[in-house]
């Protein structure tokens, strides 16, 4: 038939055509879209002795009332709680240990984040006054009694003895302030799509795998 | 339409792995020298279908152009889906590795079920307005049976059936719009300038390969 003839020769051209157009509209759309993509994520930090999480679908649009569950380094629930319109949700630290935050947003979802102990470790010393650093406090105390019995210059000694702890808190206040802005474009960061570099080495891939299947199979037939 | 790794049990993993080999043994065994660059170029638009954000709807949805790969490659749909996924998951961090297989089979058995459920409308003989909507329900479809099937993946998981399937079904009724629009336009286009893509899988040639 006039059909099996015309096959022969210009179905070639005729597919290379088809490529060209589902190149050019893939292209489009890809670029003309931001690139937007399918995954969630989370990013949290500690600040003073609360840890705040930020939820997010890659390319910014937050997770909002969303499920975010805290484990323990042994995965014990410690807490679970729901993010907010702005994706974020707050909690205070709730144990001395690493602490493993999942996000598990809707249709099979899910991000983690760990905080290290040692994130978490030196503010709880403070919060709670444990017993390692109960005694601390008190030979601080102690250190300029004596001092002013030496030394003899009573005004300094008493501004050190108040500073330890209260300049501590006020370096931590304004240190948090100070880096809040760095610790929401990190977070920003985090949630970046693909790049162009990676769509276009995927699709690389795919023709390339394409090509090489083409080549054995032509060489089993030839 | 991605499930991510840690999400599923062990059990639902591996069945999922299984039925996608299978699945792919089955396209890979019917695949013909010729057909392997449409192949490739519909695997390639699967793969970069998935950064075309809708935001539209409660969550974050996607394309996935399951039902077009359905309608033009059948069960060849399996292998194209497959290294489509593969390539997000390494280089996008969609989904997982260890999720490959029950995420392939949620794409991938809509497009041969929504092939076998309106494949009949590609015909050459079929008229155009019969062909433009089998085509729309076949882009549709796939998508809606996609997400019934994320929710059974989730529901066999231990999550209660009807919320889950609710809540992927419902996010993604902008897409299934979407994709249905673009699955008719597609084949409308195919059917123009290359009948004989669509002709190799209808039609008479089925019959003597």
């Amino acid at each position: 038939m006039g059909r099996d003839f015309r096959r022969r020769e210009p179905a070639f051209i005729g597919r290379w055509r088809i490529a060209c157009f589902l190149c050019a509209a893939s292209w489009l759309l890809c670029f003309h879209a931001p690139a937007w993509a399918h995954k969630v994520m989370i990013f949290a930090w500690v600040e003073g002795d609360t840890i705040h999480t930020q939820s997010k679908f890659s390319g910014g649009k937050r997770a909002k009332h969303a499920r975010v569950v805290v484990y323990d380094k042994e995965g014990n629930q410690l807490l679970e709680g729901k993010t907010d319109e702005k994706g974020e949700f707050s909690f205070k630290v709730p144990k001395r240990t690493d602490l493993k935050i999942a996000l598990k947003a809707s249709m099979g979802h899910l991000a983690e984040w760990t905080i290290p102990v040692e994130e978490i470790a030196p503010i709880l010393d403070e919060a709670e006054g444990s017993p390692e650093v109960g005694p601390q406090v008190t030979t601080n105390e102690a250190a300029p009694l004596t001092q002013t019995e030496t030394a003899a210059e009573p005004p300094a000694p008493v501004a050190v003895g108040l500073s330890r702890q209260e300049a501590k808190a006020l370096i931590d206040e304004s240190l948090d302030r100070k880096l809040a802005p760095i610790v929401k474009m990190l977070a920003d960061q985090v949630g970046r799509g693909p790049t162009v570099s990676e769509v276009l080495g995927g699709i690389g891939y795919i023709f390339g795998l394409a090509g090489i299947t083409l080549y054995f199979l032509s060489r089993r037939k030839g | 339409m991605h499930i991510s790794e840690g999400v599923l049990s062990p059990g639902v993993l591996i069945a999922g792995a299984a039925l996608t080999t299978a699945g792919v043994a089955v396209g890979l065994k019917n695949l013909d020298h010729e057909e392997i660059p449409s192949v490739g170029i519909l695997s390639a638009a699967f793969f970069v279908a998935s950064l075309v954000h809708v935001p539209i709807g409660p969550s974050s949805a996607h394309l996935i152009l399951n039902g077009l790969l359905g309608l033009i490659l059948g069960w060849k749909a399996f292998p194209a889906i497959l290294i489509g996924l593969v390539l997000q998951a390494l280089l996008f961090q969609f989904g997982g590795i260890t999720t490959l297989g029950v995420n392939t089979l949620n794409m991938a058995l809509p497009a041969v079920m929504c092939y076998y459920l309106f494949g009949w409308g590609m015909r050459l003989g079929t008229k155009q307005a019969l062909f433009t909507v089998t085509a729309f329900a076949c882009g549709a479809c796939s998508i809606l049976i996609s997400g019934v099937l994320v929710g059974f993946s989730l529901y066999l998981t231990g999550e209660a059936f009807l919320p889950a399937a609710k809540l992927v079904v419902a996010a993604h009724v902008p897409v299934m719009l979407i994709e249905g629009v673009l699955t008719a336009a597609c084949a409308l286009f195919l059917r123009r300038v290359k009948p004989e893509l669509l002709e190799g899988q209808y039609g008479p040639r089925l019959s003597s390969s």
